[in-house]
């Protein structure tokens, strides 16, 4: 199979339609609990998609948490209901970790066509095309979601970091520590600046 | 079918009804008092951490089944029916009325005057910052002088706070700190200091007042009886008198439909949407419009505050999430000069991290992945973003309303309530010079640091709602007295948010506690 087509699998896998996507997910035995071959997956994911100066003590962490959050998913939790409005919020649908099975599959899939077994076997250059195709085609991913969705895993791993406590303080350079608690004293100054690892 | 029998049974169990519940104990240990609540009581103080985290991966609701599913009213805007009510959920904002909101007849000839004036209300305004307690600086504005110091000192500002009053107050307008309901001393009230989590809504170390703590106070010294899940259908009136005799409840359970209640005096504490809801469905052959009701108030001059709001885009380093919750006040429009064209609000300012999130691609499209995401990230983060919000005040018309809706009915087949607000003429006339007042004066607070403002946007509902029983001293023309009595029964009382006759242009749960405390101390009396 030559790349492109490979790389037009994927992206299909990635944009299956929802109904599909139901059927992916009756192949799979334990959509929330993500394998060791996952795991790795995403690793390779993050070694691309996450900033180079987090290392990989933060890529691992990024994993790590990626991972808890899919493992400690309730289906059907009460959402609440909004300030401001007469009704309540629904309450949360299957968890998107259903729909990422084939995801992981596909990826592996476009590594087996270029003579590697698995995506976390390619080397970081190798991965990259395939990971700019699962977020351009066929329709182009335009935002990270705030919570993952399943729609599109690579989505769902970049924006659940950067989205994140961790992300922010990045991307401010400081730490902000937005979602610990931290007390008041000391809230005068400007938060130190931030270093990996924190 | 259980009876209860008791001095006074409290309706509702948010923050008035807790309020209320405590100051009664103290003015009468003897009473027997008893608190009927529709909603679960959620005592689990030792869970909350948990609850926040959830919250915060997840998007789960804060306070697990905080709610009633089939006891819902159409333009409610909190749906909150638990021991604690809506100030479960709140920020904690304790700013008080000032006293243009007691004399808008007599100073703008405008809506009415309050019955009472505003050092007997400033009391009260005390009383219930010292039980709640509350963090706070003084107003530098000789008109919002205070007979007593707040009973904690003034939440800190962050450096994002001492960034943006410095860029605020060049536009010649003072700023201070919100007073709020969170501790800053350690053990005020039993509770912690906050340690600032970023999550009041749900605060998880009990820094932020909330009313379960109240509840399980007096709960523990054996104060008063809390029937939670016990939804009050009915009140019934004496066949003899014109006094309440008993209230007609129902579990939320289903294992007691037909539970009864007999007491000397009634308070209903049920808040804006559920005291007009009970006192209409209470409408028997000698009332018929409802209880309380022979001058067709009940359920009118449902009041509340609009808001206008932008982001202005700063030349500051601001870092959002250092305590997102925590912001600044100006009172200085609280005052409008009645030879100008009226316009009455507050004015606060926020950290805003709003807007300025990753972006997974640039502007011509281009996928951004690792270092090339965050650098495209960091010159959007360069300079700061400020969300500022006026409340403004708007007058109720006599239409605007709690009705009951026949066609949509709770499980006991009772018709839930809809609430339409409308506001008056004459405030539909000054609408367009409101917004000119806003644009003007967000784009003066603008100019300082570079500022680029956003879009002025309103509120489309109107906040801190209340209404429905107006106090007054007609009693053609209100449902209860400045205490909260109602004028046609004796011994039943309305308290808190239902009872203002007008809005304000601020927070409003300072005041609704505030009267309830004085409604207690007359029934105590």
């Amino acid at each position: 199979m030559r790349r492109r087509t490979l790389l037009q699998s994927v992206a299909a896998v990635f944009a299956v339609q929802p109904f599909a996507r139901l059927r992916l997910q009756a192949q799979t035995t334990n959509s929330a609990e993500l394998s060791p071959a996952n795991i790795a997956t995403l690793r390779a994911i993050a070694e691309v998609v996450l900033p180079a100066s987090i290392g990989a003590s933060g890529r691992d962490d990024a994993v790590r948490s990626f991972v808890t959050w899919v493992r400690n998913y309730k289906e059907g939790a009460d959402r609440g209901h909004g300030y401001g409005s007469s009704t309540l919020t629904a309450a949360s649908g299957p968890s998107p970790a259903a729909r990422y099975p084939a995801q992981f599959a596909a990826l592996d899939k476009s590594a087996e066509a270029l003579g590697i077994a698995s995506f976390a076997g390619l080397p970081p250059d190798r991965r990259l095309p395939i990971v700019e195709s699962a977020l351009n085609t066929p329709q182009p991913v335009t935002r990270l979601p705030a919570r993952p969705t399943g729609a599109n895993l690579v989505a769902d791993f970049m924006g659940f970091y950067f989205n994140s406590a961790a992300g922010y303080d990045l991307a401010y350079n400081a730490a902000i520590g937005r979602d610990s608690c931290r007390g008041l004293d000391g809230s005068e100054r400007a938060p130190d600046a931030w270093r990996p690892g924190l | 079918m259980a009876r209860y029998e008791c001095d006074v049974l409290i309706v509702g169990g948010g923050i008035t009804a807790a309020m209320v519940s405590q100051k009664l104990a103290e003015l009468r240990p003897t009473w027997k008092i008893i608190v009927v609540e529709a909603g679960k009581r959620l005592f689990d103080a030792d869970k909350r951490f948990e609850y926040r985290q959830r919250s915060l991966d997840y998007g789960e609701n804060q306070w697990p089944g905080d709610f009633v599913a089939d006891q819902a009213a159409r333009g409610v805007i909190s749906r909150t029916m638990a021991v604690g009510g809506s100030a479960l959920h709140w920020g904690g904002v304790c700013n008080r009325f000032s006293e243009e909101d007691l004399r808008l007849k007599s100073m703008y000839n405008l809506a009415v005057d309050w019955p009472l004036e505003w050092k007997e209300l400033e009391k009260f305004y005390c009383e219930a910052e010292r039980r709640i307690g509350v963090s706070g600086e003084p107003s530098p504005l000789a008109e919002d002088a205070r007979s007593e110091p707040y009973p904690m000192p003034a939440m800190a500002k962050t450096f994002n706070l001492i960034q943006l009053e410095n860029w605020a107050e060049k536009s010649g307008i003072p700023f201070w700190t919100t007073p709020q309901a969170k501790n800053t001393v350690e053990g005020y009230g039993g509770r912690s200091r906050c340690r600032r989590c970023n999550t009041c809504e749900i605060c998880p170390t009990g820094a932020r007042y909330s009313p379960d703590f109240t509840f399980k106070q007096l709960l523990d010294a054996k104060k008063i009886e809390l029937h939670d899940q016990t939804l009050v259908r009915r009140l019934v009136l004496d066949p003899q008198t014109s006094r309440i005799a008993s209230a007609t409840a129902a579990k939320e359970d289903g294992t007691d439909d037909n539970v009864e209640y007999r007491a000397r005096t009634f308070v209903v504490a049920s808040g804006y949407c559920w005291a007009s809801h009970l006192l209409l469905l209470s409408a028997n052959a000698r009332f018929p419009n409802g209880l309380a009701n022979s001058s067709d108030h009940v359920g009118r001059y449902m009041n509340g505050h609009l808001a206008y709001s932008t982001t202005i885009d700063l030349d500051l380093k601001i870092y959002p999430g250092m305590n997102e919750q925590h912001s600044l006040i100006s009172r200085q429009f609280f005052r409008c000069r009645t030879d100008r064209p009226y316009v009455r609000h507050d004015l606060r300012v926020w950290e805003n991290g709003g807007g300025r999130g990753p972006q997974l691609r640039d502007a011509s499209g281009k996928l951004l992945l690792g270092d090339a995401l965050v650098a495209d990230w960091r010159t959007r983060t360069s300079r700061g973003t400020a969300r500022v919000r006026g409340y403004y005040a708007v007058e109720p018309d006599k239409d605007s309303r709690l009705t009951l809706d026949p066609a949509t009915k709770n499980r006991w087949g009772d018709p839930l309530p809809v609430i339409q607000h409308r506001i008056d003429q004459s405030t539909q006339l000054r609408a367009s010079a409101t917004r000119e007042h806003f644009q003007k004066l967000f784009a003066d607070l603008a100019k300082a640091n570079d500022g680029r403002m956003g879009n002025v946007g309103p509120l489309n509902y109107q906040d801190h709602p209340g209404g429905g029983c107006r106090m007054g001293s007609d009693p053609a023309t209100s449902v209860v007295t400045s205490e909260g009595r109602t004028h046609d029964h004796e011994n039943l009382w309305v308290v808190g948010s239902p009872t203002l006759p007008t809005g304000g242009c601020t927070n409003g749960t300072l005041t609704f506690v505030a009267l309830a405390l004085r409604s207690a101390a007359a029934v105590g009396r």
